[in-house]
Formats: C-alpha cells, structure tokens, sequence
C-alpha cells in the first residue's frame, strides 16, 4: 500500500481528520447515490403508474362496449327498455374513459388511440342504429344488421388496435418493476457499504483515540512513578542528612563532655593544692604550734596526689584533642582509588593478626570472594584491620574463637562480611559502640573508643555502609557495604 | 547518716569512672563529716555486679540501706541503663539515687527524675561550687533518714 504510505508519516492528529474527512467523503457519496436512486425509483414508479392507467382504462373501454352490447342484445332480444340502461350509461361513460385513456397514453400511441376512438364511435353508432330499428319496431332489420358482423368486425378491429398499446403498457409495466427492484437493490447496497463505511471509520477512529488516551495515561504513570521517586530520593537525602547532623550533634555532646571531666579534675584539684598553702603557711608562721604542724602535714599529704590527678587530666585532655584531630585529618586525607583484590588485601589484614589469633588460641579464616573494587587501598586496609583487631580483641572466654570473613556482590556493590563467635555487643549499645571515645560491655581491654568511630567515618568517605548485627554471649557481625568503584575516580 | 533502725550503717556505693572526680567527691563528702563506708566503683559492670550480687537478683543488699552515687557518663555503658535497673529491682529500688554528671542537658536531667533519680546535681568546673554542692550533699546525707530495703 505505497500509495498511502505517505499517510504514516502525517502526526496523529493530522492523520484522524484526513480519515475523518474521507469517511464524510464516502457518505456523502453515498447518500448522493441513494438519494440519485429513489429519484430514480420515484420516476419509475411514476411510469408504472401512467402504463397500469393505460391497462386499466383499455380494459374500462372494452369493458363499457362490452356492457353497451350486452344492453343492446338484450333490448333487442326482449324489447325490454331496461336493458337499455347499461347501455345508456356505458355510452356515457365511454368519452370519460377514452379521455383517460388519451391522456395517459404515451405520445407515440397517440395515433392509436385516435384510431380506436373512431373505431369506437363507428361502433357505437352501429349499436344506435340496431336499436333505434328495434325501438322503432323493426326488430327483424336490426337483427339483420347484428348478423352483418359489422358490429363484431369493429370490435375485432379495435381490439387488434388497443393490442400493441396495451402490450407495450405491459412490457413498461414490466420493465419499470424490473428498474425498481435492481434500484431498491442498489439503495440496499449503498446503505449497507455506508454502515460498514462508517463501522469501519469509526473503529479506526476509536483505536486512534485509544491509542492516544492509552499514550497520556502512560505518560501521566511515568510522571507519577517519577515524582514517588523523587520523593523517596528526597526522604533519602534528608534522612541521610538528618542522621548526619544527629551525629554531629552526638559528636558536639560527646567532645564537650569529654573535654569538660578532665577539667572539672584540673580545676578541682588546682583548688585543693591552692587551699593546702594556708595550713603550710600558718605551720610556718607559728611552728612551734603541733596542731598547725599537724594540719600542715595532713594538706601537704594530699598534695601528690593532687598533682597526680592534675596530670593525668591534662595527659587526658592531651589525647582526646589528638583523637579528634587525627579523625579531622583522616577526614580531610586525599583518596587515592585503585583496583584493589579484595582477597590479597583481607589475606594481608589477616596475616597482621595471624600471631595473637594464634596465641588467644582461636583460628581466623577468609573465604574467597574471587571481588575486585576500585577504592583507596589504605582506607581498606585501616577498616579491615581494625574490625579484626576488634574480633580478636573481644573474643569469649570459655569457647575457641572463630573468626571469618566473607564477601560477596549484590546490585552494584561489594558486601564484605567480618563475623566472630566472640562475646557479643548488648541491643542497647549497637549504636554506642560506634560512637567517639564510647565503648561497651566488660571493660578488661585496653582501647580508647576511638576504632570504629574512625572504621565507621572512613567507610562512608568510601562511598559505602557499616551495620553490625549481634547478640550477647554469642557473637557479632560486622558488614560493609562498598560501591564497586570509588565515586570521583578517573579509573574504570 | 543513720538509717530508720539504728546501728545499720548506711553504705555509700559511689559509681564513678574518673578517679580524679571521685577523690574530689571523697575528700569533700568527708570534710562535710560523713564518715559511713564508701563504696567506689570506676565502671557500670563492676557496679550492678555488686549492686546485685552473685544471684543477680540483689537479695544481698536486701534488709540494707544504701544510697547511690552515679555518674552518667560511665565508660562501658550509660548511667541511664544502671538507674532504671536498680530502681526495677525490688529489693534495692528504694536506695537514693544521686547523679552526679557534668552533663546539664535539661532532656537528660528530666529523664533520670522520670527513672526514679531523686537527686540530680551537675558537676560545675568552677571548683568552689562543686565543692560546696558535694558538702551540702554531704550535709544533706547526715540528716537524712535512708529508709532499708525489702
């Protein structure tokens, strides 16, 4: 169909008003047609009409001389008047009738009937003529007449004349049928290709409109889906955001706190040593006074340890700030990506702590992931390293530890899992573990709370996620979740 | 300070991790005249284990009194955790509990009163306060009556 193949490339509206228009096309010609057609039938009912006139008023004519005979036989048998009635009324109204004939008939049998009307006069002057013999009483003279044969050779005359008029009337009468019936039949036709013309169109048309509704509705899906998305990338955003800022603000408390003990301790204690002059001063201006020598003894006894707590405070005070610093500058640390295998670096993690595993009588294995990531290899290093240390660390007495690592990917990331069966981490305390410089559960471990504050701050620089799982008394899993390539990277 | 029967000396628990505090609380709780037994420890774990014995269930501090000492901040656990079980446990939920803690967060200071605290004091780095608060509590613990567990 090259011949329409140029309608494809009209835009969709376009194409349904050319489809429309043409659908009006088709009807109209269609309706022209039937309409054309019962003109048509109109006409040829009207021809049918004039040629059955032509019949019936031949048969009228033929009819009436008939009755005129008749009437005029009997008079003439009887000599009755009565039977002069149908004759009487018969010759009148045979000019109605001739009239009609003359008027219905088609003009070239004109000429027929003007003969038939003089064959017809001629009879019916012969009728006259027997009967006026008869009414004169010369019954004999007009029998004598009928046996001419005159009166029956005009009628076999007339009758031979009207014939090819009557048949001509008969063959119109049935040609006009035939015309009627084939343009009925054409009307059907016509009316019946409409419907379908219009059936046809009009399911175009709804397909088209279906097809356009079914187009915005699934634009208006795509919108919707597009503007959930964006919510929950908003809800993401900002919860993500809010977890920051709560930490932060964790962080504020945590540091304030921290900072202000040691110096509740230097304060204190600086007031101490300062309210321990006064007894040493009153021993030296009386010293003879033991009482005041007792009292300068008792202050100045508490003076070293004074000191001792001072120090420590301030030794104290001391490392907290580095911590903070040293996580500040972790923080600010240039990230270097590159592909790293993840089995050589945990395997190198591992064998850092191969020695104390194998002393705490414990054995740490790693299965292997056969993964690659691209990400700063000494950032991995710091983080695995010291989950382990932690595993290690914190393993159960009374059971041999066991400590395995394990990795796998999942929708673009690399989820690397460290787990132990070692003493486990309190519901409560699954947040606080992470926090800065807080830790948890039996405190016979050296350690400043500082590991998986930095482990945690550090993953996320990595673009990924810690979660811990655990229970109590049984052990404890750690899983860190990595993108497969290090955001910001000119690698891969 | 005495107890609703006497001769039943009241036992101070003083649960403290900063060694340099609990000198200070010492010195000072002294100075005010106290002399009943003080009991200090540095961490959470240390203190419920004694809070509540080798059963776990304190009947070895009932028909006792005691008044606690507590610090919120403790290195293992929060302070909010031994308050709320001490204060469940029938046998020594009637002990005072005074906090003690540097922290003035007003959410904090409702919650312990909320747990059943009946004392919070913030610990000011101004040393003449401190002091004087430990002495007033000192002075405050020998008129009160300490009432003696179930």
């Amino acid at each position: 169909m090259s011949l329409f193949s140029w309608v494809n490339v009209l835009p969709a509206g376009r194409r349904t008003v050319l489809l429309l228009a043409s659908a009006v096309l088709v009807l109209a010609g269609l309706v022209g047609a039937s309409l054309w057609m019962v003109g048509e039938t109109y006409n040829r009912t009207g021809e049918l009409d004039r040629a059955q006139r032509v019949l019936d008023s031949a048969s009228q004519v033929l009819g009436e001389i008939r009755d005129a005979e008749t009437g005029q036989r009997g008079y003439l048998l009887t000599q009755d008047p009565a039977y002069l009635d149908p004759y009487r009324s018969a010759a009148a109204a045979l000019n109605e009738q001739l009239d009609a004939l003359d008027a219905s008939a088609p003009s070239a049998d004109k000429g027929v009937v003007q003969k038939a009307r003089q064959l017809i006069n001629a009879k019916m002057l012969e009728l006259q003529r027997t009967i006026d013999l008869t009414k004169n009483g010369k019954v004999s003279e007009a029998i004598d007449r009928v046996r001419t044969g005159r009166g029956k050779i005009l009628m076999d005359d007339l009758r031979s004349t009207l014939l090819p008029l009557t048949d001509r009337a008969r063959g119109n009468v049935r040609a006009n049928l035939e015309a009627t019936r084939a343009n009925v039949t054409w009307i059907a036709i016509a009316t019946g290709l409409g419907a379908l013309v219009i059936v046809l169109l009009t399911g175009i048309s709804v397909i088209l409109s279906v097809r356009q509704i079914r187009g915005l509705e699934a634009a208006q899906k795509e919108i919707r889906s597009l503007n959930e998305g964006l919510e929950q990338r908003v809800l993401d955003r900002t919860s993500a955001l809010t977890q920051a800022n709560d930490e932060i603000q964790r962080f504020a408390y945590i540091v304030s706190h921290d900072l202000r003990s040691p110096l509740v301790n230097v304060m204190g204690f600086t007031s101490e040593i300062e309210a321990a002059v006064a007894p040493i001063e009153e021993h030296f201006a009386a010293p003879e006074d033991d009482k005041k020598l007792e009292g300068a003894r008792t202050a100045l006894a508490e003076v070293p340890d004074s000191l001792k707590f001072i120090r420590q405070a301030t030794g104290r005070m001391d490392r907290l700030i580095n911590a903070i610093l040293k996580l500040a500058r972790e923080g600010r640390r240039e990230l270097v990506p590159e592909h790293v295998k993840l089995d050589t670096l945990l395997e190198g993690v591992i064998g850092a702590v191969q020695h104390q595993v194998t002393e705490a009588g414990a054995e740490i294995k790693l299965a292997p992931t056969y993964l690659d990531v691209v990400s700063d290899r000494i950032a991995l290093e710091q983080v695995f390293g010291n989950l382990v240390d932690n595993a290690v660390k914190y393993l159960a007495d009374g059971r041999p530890g066991r400590i395995s690592l394990s990795g796998r990917r999942r929708f673009g990331k690399v989820e690397i899992t460290v787990e132990d069966n070692g003493r486990g981490i309190a519901p409560q305390d699954l947040e606080r573990v992470f926090e800065l410089f807080r830790r948890a559960g039996v405190q016979d471990k050296p350690g400043e709370g500082i590991g998986l504050a930095h482990t945690r701050a550090l993953v996320r620089r990595l673009g990924g996620n810690i979660t811990l799982t655990s229970d109590l008394g049984v052990g404890t899993r750690f899983i860190v979740e990595l993108p497969n390539v290090l955001e910001g990277s000119g690698v891969g | 300070m005495s107890d609703q029967e006497s001769g039943m000396p009241v036992e101070i628990v003083m649960i403290e991790d900063d060694e340099g505090h609990a000198q200070l609380i010492e010195r000072n709780i002294r100075r005010a005249g106290v002399s009943n037994k003080l009991t200090p420890f540095t961490n959470g774990t240390s203190a419920l284990s004694y809070l509540f014995g080798p059963d776990g269930q304190g009947t070895v501090h009932a028909k006792r009194s005691l008044l606690i000492l507590l610090d919120l901040n403790l290195p293992d656990m929060s302070g909010v955790d031994i308050l709320t079980k001490v204060k469940a446990n029938v046998h020594i939920k009637r002990s005072p509990v005074v906090v003690l803690t540097t922290t003035d967060d007003q959410t904090e200071i409702q919650r312990c009163y909320d747990l059943g605290a009946n004392v919070y004091i913030t610990k000011p780095v101004n040393y003449e306060n401190f002091a004087n608060a430990i002495r007033q509590l000192g002075l405050f613990l020998s008129v009160i009556q300490v009432p003696k567990n179930e």
